[in-house]
C-alpha cells in the first residue's frame, strides 16, 4: 500500500512525507520478519486494537488487514478468497479474514509477506466479525488470543461502565501479555508512546484538514496509502515526524497553489468507506477524468487518538468510527463535509463490512440533507475483485457529477 | 389432553403470533419485541411485560432494501420489514442485543424506519466471565430496566425477578427434557419445532404447562422408527417447507444446537444471589457453546460432535443462515472437527426468502443415502 513505488518514475526524494510514510509501512513488515528470524515471538494484531499496548511492552505485531488490504490492491485477493472458500469459508464472510485465513494456511503470498502468529491481539470495536475471525485463527494455530471487547456504543457519549470494562481489560491484557511473552509494562514508556501516538494523531487531522482549501492541497486517495501508517505505527516517534512533513508539504502546495490532485479540481467529494483495493486505479481515474478530487473521508477524523491519560484511551478506542452510533457518525460526516467544502458523497457499499455498510443508506441519506448534497452510492468490496462493476461504478460516478453540476447551476441561478 | 390436541395447540400459537399479541394486549398486558439470540427476558417478564420473540418472517422484502444492502441477513431484513409493515403494532419496545454486526445495524435502522417503536439496545460483554465482564453486563441491564420503564410505565423489583427466574428455570428444564424425550419419541420435525416456536410467543408460566403434559405424554408414547437420525445446527430452523422435507424422507432430527431452539435453553439463571441482577449477569458468564459469544477455545465445536454422538445421529445437518457471518466462521472448524470423528456433514444455505425446497430435498436425500 504505503510503499507503492513505481518503476519508471524518478526515485522519490528521501525526505518527502511519501516515502517516510512508504517506509515505516513497509520496515512494520520488515521488522516483524527479522524479529521472528530471530526468535522472538510476533503477534498479529487488529488495526483498531491499542497499538499502545504492543507499542509500550516493545512487542512486535503485523496487521492482517492490511496484509489484505496490500495483498489486494497488488492482485491477489481472488487467488487467496478462494483458497479460503475450497476450506469451506462462506464468500459472504469479510474478504479480509478469507485472505487472512488463508494466507495462514497457503503461509506465503508474494504480494505481502508476514510472519505466521505467536499470538493474536483482537478488539472488536471495529466489527465483531473480527472475534469470530481471530477466534479461527488461534483454534488453527493453538495460540493465545488477546480480547479487548469494546461493544458497539448505541448512545452518543460513551457511558463510563463502558469505560470502565474497558479499562479492567486493558490491564488484564497487559498483565497476561507481561506473562506470556516476558517482556515488562513501563509507565514511562507509556507516556513516550502516548505523546507520539498524540503528535501522529494531531499532524494526521490538521493535514487531512488542509482540504478546507479550495482547491484542495492533495488528492484524497493520498490518505487510503498514509492511514496505513496511522493504523499500525502511531506510537512510533516516526509516524509523528513523517505526518507533520505531510502537513508541511500540504501548506506548501496551499501556499503554492499546487495539489497532489493532478489537473483542475471541479468538484469536491467526501468519499464514504474502505477504498476498493483490487481496483484503486480505476476508482481513482473514474473520479479523476471527470476533475472529482475526494477531498475528505472519514479517515480524516478516525485516527484522533488524542487524550491525556490511561481512561481518556479507553475512551478514544471506544469511539472509533464503526463503534459509534447513527446520529455520531452522520454528525462527524456532516462536519466534515462543511469544513471541507464538499458537493457531494460517494459511498462505496462494500460487501466485506456489515456494520460499515448496514445503516449507510439511512446515513448518507441524513447527510445529503443537512448538507444539501447528491448522494450516490456503487456496490463493491475492499478486498473481492468480484464484487465491483466498472460499469456501474462509471455510471454512478457520472450521475453524481451531473446532479453536483445541477446543483452548482442551481446556485449560480440564485 | 392427547399429544395430537397439544402439538396443534401449540402449532396454532407458533403460526399466529399476531394473535398472541393481540391476546396479551387485550389483557391489558404490554408486550415487549426481543431480537435474536439472548434478551434478559427474565427481566422483562418481572417487570409485568410479556417478552415475544422476533426472527423475521418468511416474506418479500421491499420497504427494508431501503435501509440495508441486501448482504444483511435476512433475518433482521424482515424483523424490520414487518415492524414497518406495521406487523407489530402494540408493542411497546424493541431489546436488540449486540451479539453480531447484523443486529447492531438493526438497532441503528429501527430508529428511524419504525419510529413509533423504541429500540432498546442491550450490550453484552463479550469478556463475560471476569467480574468487570459481569458488572458491565448489570450495568447494561439496568439500562434495558431503565429504558423499558421509560416504554411502558413498568416498574422493576428484585422480588418479581426473582419469581420471574425461577419460572424461566423450570421452563429450560421442561423445554431441555423434551428436546431429550423428542430425540427417542415418535414425534415429526415440524411438531418438534412448533414446540420451540410457540415459546417465544407465549408467557413461559402457560409454555411450560403444555410442554408438562407433552413430555409426559411422549414418555409413554411410541418411540421413533426413523434409520436416518441427524443432529441440526444453525441459527433458525424456521420453514415448515424445509422440515417437512425431513419428516417426508424420515431423517429424524434427534438434537440440535439451533440458536432459537435448544441453545436458549442451555443456561440457567443462579437463584441464590442476593442482588437477582447479579444472579442474570452469572448466568451470562456462565453461557457458552455458542458462535455469538466469544469461544476462544470453540468448545461449541466439541459439544456439537459430543451431542450428536450421545444422540446416536449419524450426520450434523447446519441449516446456514445466509450472511450470519458469526455462524458461517464456526461452520469451518466444525466441518473439520465432525470429519475427524467421522460424522458425515451437510450445510444448507438458508433464508428467509426461500420458496424453492428442491434443491435442499435433493442434498437431504443424497445425504440420508450417504449416513
Ligand atoms: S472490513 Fe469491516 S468486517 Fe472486515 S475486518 Fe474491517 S471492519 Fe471488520
Amino acid at each position: 500500500m504505503g510503499e507503492e513505488v513505481k518503476k519508471s518514475r524518478p526515485a522519490p526524494d528521501p525526505n518527502s512525507a511519501k516515502f517516510k510514510l512508504g517506509k515505516i509501512a513497509a520496515d512494520a513488515y520488515t521488522d516483524a520478519i527479522a524479529a521472528k528470524e530471530r526468535g522472538e515471538l510476533v503477534g498479529w494484531c487488529a488495526s483498531n486494537f491499542p497499538v499502545e499496548i504492543p507499542e509500550t511492552l516493545g512487542l512486535y505485531v503485523c496487521y492482517p488487514e492490511n496484509q489484505a488490504a496490500g495483498i489486494a490492491a497488488r492482485g491477489g485477493g481472488v487467488r487467496l478468497c478462494n483458497e479460503a472458500e475450497s476450506e469451506g469459508y462462506s464468500n459472504d464472510i469479510c474478504a479480509y479474514a478469507r485472505i487472512s485465513l488463508a494466507y495462514l494456511k497457503v503461509k506465503d503470498a508474494p504480494e505481502q509477506n508476514m510472519p505466521q502468529p505467536d499470538f493474536v491481539l483482537c478488539c472488536n470495536n471495529i466489527c465483531n466479525c473480527m472475534i469470530k475471525w481471530y477466534e479461527n485463527i488461534a483454534i488453527e494455530r493453538n495460540i493465545p488470543m488477546y480480547l479487548i471487547d469494546i461493544p458497539y456504543n448505541p448512545d452518543y457519549e460513551v457511558s463510563d461502565a463502558e469505560v470502565e470494562y474497558v479499562r479492567e481489560q486493558f490491564w488484564d491484557v497487559i498483565h497476561s501479555l507481561e506473562e506470556y511473552t516476558g517482556k515488562k509494562w513501563s509507565d514511562e514508556k507509556f507516556k513516550e508512546v502516548m505523546e507520539y501516538s498524540g503528535k501522529a494523531s494531531r499532524m494526521w487531522i490538521e493535514a487531512t484538514s488542509q482540504a478546507k482549501y479550495i482547491p484542495s492541497p492533495f488528492n484524497g486517495f493520498d490518505l487510503l496509502n498514509h492511514m496505513a501508517v496511522m493504523v499500525t505505527a502511531r506510537g512510533k516517534k516516526e509516524a509523528g515526524e513523517a505526518m507533520e512533513q505531510l502537513l508541511k508539504e500540504y501548506k506548501e502546495n496551499h501556499e503554492n497553489g499546487t495539489s497532489t490532485f493532478r489537473g483542475e479540481e471541479k468538484y469536491r467529494i467526501m468519499f464514504e468507506g474502505i477504498a476498493c483495493w483490487p481496483w484503486l486505479r480505476v476508482t481513482s481515474t473514474g473520479l479523476k477524468s471527470r476533475g472529482i478530487n475526494m477531498v475528505t473521508t472519514i479517515y480524516a477524523d478516525a485516527f484522533g487518538f488524542i487524550y491525556d491519560d490511561f481512561d481518556g484511551m479507553c475512551r478514544a478506542y471506544a469511539n472509533v468510527p464503526n463503534s459509534m452510533n447513527l446520529e455520531q457518525s452522520r454528525d462527524k460526516r456532516i462536519k466534515l463535509c462543511k469544513d471541507n467544502h464538499v458537493e457531494g458523497l460517494l459511498v462505496h457499499t462494500n460487501r466485506s463490512c456489515k456494520l460499515w455498510s448496514g445503516f449507510m443508506p439511512e446515513m448518507s441519506r441524513q447527510i445529503g440533507e443537512a448538507c444539501g448534497i447528491p448522494v450516490v452510492s456503487f456496490d463493491g468490496d475492499q478486498a473481492d475483485a468480484r464484487n465491483f462493476s466498472e460499469a456501474q461504478y462509471d455510471t454512478r460516478v457520472q450521475g453524481l457529477m451531473e446532479l453536483m453540476e445541477a446543483n452548482k447551476a442551481g446556485k449560480e441561478d440564485k | 389432553m392427547a399429544v395430537k390436541e397439544l402439538f396443534a395447540q401449540l402449532h396454532e400459537i407458533a403460526e399466529n403470533p399476531r394473535a398472541q399479541l393481540d391476546k396479551y394486549l387485550a389483557q391489558g398486558k404490554k408486550v415487549v419485541a426481543v431480537a435474536p439470540i439472548y434478551t434478559p427476558e427474565e427481566i422483562i417478564h418481572s417487570m409485568g411485560i410479556v417478552p415475544m420473540g422476533v426472527w423475521g418472517a418468511d416474506l418479500e422484502l421491499n420497504e427494508a432494501k431501503k435501509y440495508f444492502p441486501a448482504f444483511i441477513s435476512a433475518i433482521v431484513q424482515s424483523i424490520l420489514e414487518c415492524g414497518i409493515r406495521g406487523d407489530y403494532k402494540g408493542v411497546s419496545a424493541l431489546v436488540v442485543p449486540s451479539l453480531c454486526d447484523n443486529l447492531m445495524v438493526l438497532g441503528q435502522n429501527w430508529k428511524y424506519a419504525v419510529p413509533d417503536i423504541p429500540y432498546v439496545p442491550m450490550s453484552y460483554p463479550q469478556n463475560r466471565k471476569p467480574a468487570y465482564g459481569k458488572k458491565f453486563c448489570k450495568a447494561s441491564y439496568e439500562r434495558v430496566i431503565n429504558d423499558l420503564t421509560i416504554a411502558t410505565g413498568c416498574k422493576y423489583s428484585h422480588p418479581a425477578l426473582r419469581e420471574s427466574i425461577k419460572i424461566y428455570n423450570e421452563h429450560n428444564a421442561v423445554m431441555r427434557e423434551f428436546a431429550e424425550l423428542a430425540s427417542e419419541a415418535k414425534i415429526s420435525a415440524v411438531e418438534r419445532h412448533d414446540v420451540f416456536k410457540s415459546a417465544w410467543f407465549m408467557l413461559k408460566e402457560e409454555h411450560t404447562a403444555i410442554v408438562k403434559q407433552i413430555n409426559e405424554e411422549l414418555k409413554n408414547g411410541p418411540k421413533a422408527d426413523e434409520t436416518a437420525r441427524v443432529y441440526v445446527s444453525g441459527v433458525l430452523a424456521d420453514a415448515p417447507q424445509l422440515l417437512k422435507v425431513f419428516d417426508d424422507n424420515g431423517v429424524k432430527i434427534v438434537f440440535d444446537d439451533v440458536a432459537a431452539e435448544s441453545r436458549q435453553y442451555r443456561t440457567d439463571c443462579p437463584e441464590d444471589f442476593q442482588d437477582p441482577i447479579d444472579g442474570m449477569a452469572q448466568k451470562w458468564a456462565n453461557m457458552d457453546n455458542c458462535s455469538f459469544l466469544y469461544d476462544r477455545d470453540k468448545k461449541r465445536v466439541g459439544m456439537i460432535v459430543e451431542q450428536a454422538k450421545a444422540h446416536k445421529a449419524q450426520g450434523v445437518i447446519v441449516l446456514m443462515t445466509k450472511f450470519s457471518d458469526t455462524e458461517e466462521f464456526d461452520f469451518v472448524p466444525i466441518k473439520r472437527a465432525c470429519e475427524k470423528e467421522g460424522i458425515q456433514i451437510l450445510n444448507i444455505e438458508v433464508d428467509r426468502q426461500m420458496v424453492n425446497y428442491e434443491q435442499a430435498s435433493t442434498m437431504i436425500q443424497a445425504f440420508k443415502e450417504m449416513i
